[in-house]
């Protein structure tokens, strides 16, 4: 599942750079986070409830930050399996300024496998794209708001 | 397919019930027909700790007509609001849904507000609710507050009940005098999910259409009201070619998901046709009702 | 039914033919079956697997010491647990072009190759314990490359499902007839079409089930399996266990729908389950629900075929081309069957001099593949016929014209096509009437009256179309089947036979054969299927040859049954042997009925308890083993018509009329016949329009549940109309052909017709299958043309 979409924040790239890289900041604003231990430099385990109402899933593994080009590249990896299988996303933030804001745009790649994916097609790839829009609203209300481009399958 | 662990709790009046959600909060789980939450539950996509079960509550199984508006209690079977004479006589929308909801013997054990509850973004129950503009009555620990359709429903399967409120009624308009209705879809097979449904009413005026209702299910994470097509209805003449400019602005207003079965290009499609093929059979009706 | 039919024994034929309600229905409506579930053994365990959320992966570390710990668990077993069962399971049906003879492992030992793969095997107290257990077992898996189709499979640098063979074909195999380049080379028209059919699974409404008991006292191992083939599996079990195949009972107790992949051995489980059996002490019950069904029941239908056609000016067939890929998923256990029938089902009911057929078997990181229902007779059909829909539209000829055209003629037979068929035996088509099948068809559906009914339809707006389809069935292939018969001093005949039954009838069809012989009812019959410890010789029930195979063994033992009570009768009514006859249960003097005994009373002489026993009756009893061993298969053949409709603005299909023309020599039972068809024209819509076994790029199943993998309803099928024309056998006493998969073969074929013709106005042409109304209105946007 392939998913890309674009933010506008209204904070200046380097603000955005920082929060985008801050343990706190990606805690509070990844969906179902439970728990993130840093256990290297950009690299953490990571603890996931995800789903939605009462069709949740539990998984356990890792995220981490690589190719960094500070203040405006880098691509987030996320890992986890767990009872309802495993899921497996990539995607690349990449910031440029807009005005006083920042235009942020992203791209995902996402896979589900297992339980998920064999019962739960109808719903996966709206959930998925509603998860994601969850993370960067988030990232919006940390940094004070502005618009949010279109998410959208590619 | 066996569930994950799981207590059992059957309580026996909605203030034990309200009770039993307060003190579990989200690990609890309201088992009213069980024809989504029992298969969820055996694939362990859903693992609720408590199941609160509302079968012993008979005080929520009604179906009564007021003035207007058909009240039916949360716990009435989809099947006997299908089969009731007073449904038939005030609401023909929400019987014709009915009839295509699931297979009779799903609908023998779902109830009307189990499918609301739950939310299913292709159930046709909730697009009748948006298109009728009804509402649910919830209790809480706090006591009983109303929710009208426009705001319950929130997204996928997520309605904003919160976790220790239990829905208790819910409330469908009575079609206006003389209205036209329609309930349409497409499933792959009769009694699967809608790819797309659509549930219209036409009130008519002096050769016009005083008020048009449309609601879609199948094209977004929650029912859609087409709102810009009811507007340029509103104080037209019944054409063909206003019924299919209604099913283009339709199509144009929507951005459903894509599944294995159907892309979101087919969904938008399908939305437009259906969308005029029921204004088309709607007008067919006008004047049925009283 | 009626109709003179020619007698082909001596045996009066007062139920052969007779459309009479089964035996065994009673029994299944009461809720009586009794079913692998059903078994139910003190002190019984049961199973649960982990399979690999992976479609290809290697698996770095298993870690199991939380789930051996937990409460209620018996066993769990990994691969390291598995000792000599460790290594590959057997290779089933070898082929010298099968250079690559993958099998899976019982529990995967370091590397899993589909999403479903068995890791892990889990013995708990209930069910509901073994898969709360699952959770506790993690996994370290370290993702590998997809190949996830044929193509991804086939291309160069492609992920290879099996790293140590260097390549994902398991084998290329050419058969040919005649000079094809040359006739290619001459020909006036030729023709290429690219054919796709995707995966489709074939949903038994009783999924697979293993229940096993093992008995140290005695060294005897008792197994439940929902199985095709109960003997081999016996037989596997004695030589893997290392136990006398005398000390292992095996029994297909009632089946709930078989269709090809429970003529599988060994499936994991077959084996995880006696063996946890054995190990614990206790009995061990896996059933396998409906999710697991989906992933780790074997699959089929997935086929790309590029194929082409030669022609003169007549639309008279000079030469077919076809090279095509066939997806094996990630294993071949069964080797080459289901492209070699697919190669040999093609030509059909035509005359083709010159034919060219090449296959690739591929693997790919999906669900194993082996026969399901059609087994490739569908492929091949719906290629040979698309093939000859594009003939008659390019050169402007009436459909069935062409196919008339080029039909192999009744004074022909027996045909020889030039190829080898599956049983590697020449594909020699022993009897037929096409022409007269397709007229019939024709007849029954008004096809004179068609375009006049069509022109009506649309002047409605409404997009109706026909489609017909012909078709040649290979059934009834060797090697043996056998059968006992024994009359009890009741007067009740028992048979036995090593043919499972999985809902085809059996003990009614092979009961009338047997009162016909013995001069009884068919109620009178008892038959006993799928128990080794009834009937310890056979093969299986598939590839529609139990009714051939088995039931002319049941014919031959009756027959020997018939003519031993004859021969004692003779002693006990003082009469000659010659004057003896059996009718209404009591054997009697020709003409002189007073002078009788009931056949049980025969039989209870038969068996004395003292003095000596004429040396003519050759042992006590009136009983007999019979073997049947047929040189090659029969073949059957019939014609689908049918006529469907399209939205074009929904893509939504409608089946209005759907017929069957069928010829599968003398009829045991009309009833159970058209059971057999209904049932597979059913499936064969399945793959039509509602059946696809979806995967995402990466190998994942997506349709693992009844809500995705959409198996028609008698709301989307239509009353079937069928009819039996019988051009008998000429290669066993029965004259009978099979019909298991008649019903399947030709309906993709006959539908793509009948869409192509619905919506001709459009120029819509169909090149694949399944279909679906997103798929439709696809392709009707791709020609949007206004009509």
């Amino acid at each position: 599942m392939k998913l890309e979409g674009t933010n506008t924040l209204a904070a200046p790239v380097e603000t955005v750079w920082k929060t985008i890289n801050d343990p706190e900041a990606l805690r509070r604003c990844t969906p179902g986070l439970k728990e993130l231990k840093e256990v290297a430099p950009d690299t953490y385990e990571a603890t996931l409830v995800i789903g939605v109402a009462a069709v949740k899933g539990s998984y356990t593994g890792k995220l981490a930050i690589t190719d960094k080009r500070a203040p405006t590249h880098y691509i987030i990896s996320l890992e986890g399996s767990g009872g309802p299988g495993f899921m497996k996303g990539q995607g690349s933030v990449d910031l440029e300024p807009q005005g006083e804001g920042t235009l942020l745009r992203w791209t995902g790649d996402i896979q589900i496998g297992g339980l998920i994916a064999g019962v739960g097609q109808r719903m996966l790839g709206g959930v998925g794209k509603m998860l994601i829009g969850q993370f960067f609203k988030c990232l919006e209300q940390t940094l004070g708001g502005g618009g949010q481009g279109p998410g959208g399958n590619r | 397919m066996k569930p994950a662990p799981f207590e059992y709790v059957a309580p026996r009046s909605v203030e034990e019930t309200v009770r039993l959600l307060g003190e579990h909060g989200a690990d609890a789980k309201i088992l009213a027909g069980g024809q989504s939450l029992v298969p969820l539950m055996n694939m362990r996509l859903a693992r609720p700790s408590v199941i609160v079960d509302i079968n012993r509550l008979p005080a929520l199984d009604y179906i009564t007509p007021g003035p207007g508006v058909l009240r039916v209690g949360a716990l009435c079977r989809q099947r006997t609001a299908e089969t009731s004479p007073v449904v038939a006589a005030q609401c023909p929308l929400l019987r014709d849904a009915l009839r295509l909801m699931g297979h009779e013997q799903i609908r023998n054990r779902g109830t009307i507000g189990g499918s609301i509850a739950h939310a299913d973004p292709s159930a046709e129950l909730t697009a009748v609710l948006a298109a009728l503009g009804g509402d649910v009555s919830v209790q809480g620990p706090g006591g009983t507050r109303v929710i009208a359709a426009s705001d319950l429903f929130v997204t996928y399967l997520t309605t904003s009940l919160e976790a220790h409120e239990l829905l208790t009624e819910v409330r469908f308009p009575a079609l206006p005098p003389g209205a036209g209705w329609s309930w349409m879809e497409i499933a792959r097979r009769h009694g699967d999910f809608a790819l797309v449904g659509v549930g219209v009413v036409l009130a008519p005026r002096g050769g016009v259409i005083s008020e048009a209702r449309i609601a879609l299910t199948g094209v977004g994470p929650a029912p859609v009201r087409a709102a810009e097509a009811e507007r340029l209805l509103a104080g037209r003449a019944p054409s063909e070619g206003l019924w299919d400019e209604a099913g283009t602005v339709v199509r144009a207003s929507l951005e459903p998901e894509g599944d294995i079965h159907a892309s979101p290009e087919y969904r938008k499609h399908v939305a437009g046709v259906l969308t005029s093929r029921a204004l088309r059979e709607a007008l067919t009706r006008v004047g049925e009702t009283h | 039914m009626s109709g003179h039919r020619k007698v082909l024994s001596p045996m009066s034929t007062r139920y052969m033919g007779a459309r009479i309600p089964r035996n065994e229905d009673p029994r299944l409506l009461q809720g009586r079956g009794l079913f692998v579930d059903d078994v139910r053994l003190p002190g019984m365990l049961h199973a649960a697997l982990l399979r690999s959320p992976h479609a290809h992966a290697r698996i770095r570390r298993i870690d199991v010491s939380r789930a051996r710990a937990a409460p209620g668990v018996a066993a769990v077993y990994t691969h390291a647990d598995l000792g000599p069962l460790g290594g590959p399971l057997p290779k089933l049906i070898p082929h010298p072009a099968l250079v690559h003879h993958k099998t899976q492992y019982a529990l995967a030992p370091d590397t899993v190759r589909y999403a479903g793969e068995p890791v892990a095997f889990v013995v708990a107290e209930s069910r509901y314990a073994a898969e709360d257990v699952l959770d506790l077992i993690t996994v370290d898996y370290d993702p590998l490359p997809v190949a996830a189709t044929l193509e991804e499979a086939t291309a160069a640098g492609a992920p290879l499902v099996h790293d140590d063979i260097g390549t994902n074909v398991a084998a290329h195999y050419t058969q040919r007839v005649g000079n094809v380049e040359q006739a290619f080379g001459a020909a006036p028209h030729r023709f290429r079409e690219r054919l796709v059919i995707d995966r489709g699974a074939s949903c038994p409404m009783e999924t697979r089930g293993v229940v096993a008991s093992w008995d140290p006292r005695t060294d005897r191992l008792e197994v439940w399996d929902s199985t095709q083939a109960p003997i081999p599996i016996r037989n596997g079990l004695a030589a893997m266990f290392g136990l006398l195949q005398q000390n292992v009972r095996v029994v297909a107790p009632d089946v709930g729908g078989g269709f090809g992949p429970k003529i599988m051995m060994f499936y994991p489980e077959e084996i995880l389950v006696p063996l946890a059996a054995m190990r614990l002490g206790r009995p061990v019950k896996w059933i396998e629900d409906r999710r697991e069904n989906f992933v780790a029941t074997n699959q089929e239908r997935e086929q790309i075929h590029d194929a082409e056609i030669a022609v003169d000016a007549d639309g008279r067939i000079l030469g077919v081309r076809t090279v095509f890929l066939y997806d094996a998923g990630a294993y071949i256990p069964y080797g080459l069957i289901v492209p070699i029938v697919a190669g040999t089902t093609l030509p059909g009911p035509y005359r083709i001099p010159h034919y060219h057929c090449e296959f690739a078997a591929v693997f790919t990181n999906k669900t194993t593949v082996s026969p399901y229902r059609g087994a490739g007779r569908p492929h091949g059909v719906f290629v040979m016929e698309r093939l000859l829909d594009r003939v008659a539209r390019e050169l402007g000829l009436e459909r069935t014209e062409v196919r008339r055209r080029n039909l192999i003629q009744p004074d022909e037979f027996p045909y020889d096509v030039g190829l080898v068929y599956q049983d590697n035996a020449p594909l020699r088509y022993d009897s037929g009437n096409y022409p007269a099948c397709l007229d019939r068809a024709l007849e029954l559906i008004r096809y004179a009256e068609w375009p006049a009914r069509q022109r009506a339809f649309r002047s409605q707006g409404r997009y109706l179309g026909l489609g017909v389809a012909c078709y040649v069935e290979g059934t009834g292939i060797g090697p043996y089947e056998g059968c006992r018969i024994t009359v009890e001093p009741s007067g009740k005949v028992c048979v036995a036979t090593g043919v499972g039954t999985q809902g085809q009838g059996h003990m009614t069809s092979f009961a009338q054969i047997v009162a016909d012989a013995l001069g009884v009812t068919p109620r009178d019959v008892s038959v006993h299927t799928g128990d080794t410890g009834l009937f310890s010789w056979g093969t299986g029930t598939f590839a529609s040859r139990a009714a051939v195979v088995a039931g002319n063994a049941v014919a031959l033992a009756a027959q020997a049954v018939r003519e031993k009570a004859r021969v004692v009768a003779a002693r006990l009514l003082e009469a000659p042997t010659a004057e003896i006859e059996l009718s209404e249960g009591r054997v009697f003097v020709r003409g002189v009925p007073a002078r009788s005994l009931s056949l049980g009373d025969v039989a209870l002489a038969a068996n004395p308890l003292r003095f000596a026993m004429p040396p003519e009756w050759d042992g006590p009893g009136l009983e007999a083993i019979r073997y049947f061993t047929p040189a090659q298969g029969t073949f059957s053949n019939g014609v689908h018509a049918c006529v469907v409709e399209v939205d074009p603005d929904t893509g939504m299909l409608t089946v209005h009329q759907y017929l069957v023309v069928h010829d599968c020599g003398r009829v045991i039972n009309p009833l159970i016949l058209d059971g057999q068809i209904h049932g597979g024209v059913a499936q064969g819509l399945g793959g039509v329009f509602w059946e696809k076994l979806a995967y995402d790029a990466q190998a994942q199943p997506l349709s693992t549940t009844f809500m995705d993998y959409l198996v028609p309803t008698a709301a989307e099928v239509p009353s079937f109309e069928i009819e039996h024309v019988e051009t008998p056998s000429p290669l066993n006493p029965l004259g009978v052909k099979g019909a298991g998969e008649a019903g399947v073969i030709p309906v993709a074929a006959a539908v793509a017709q009948a869409i192509e013709d619905a919506l001709a106005p459009f120029g819509v042409r169909i090149t694949e299958m399944p279909l679906s109304p997103n798929r439709l209105r696809q392709l009707l946007a791709e020609v949007r043309r206004t009509p």
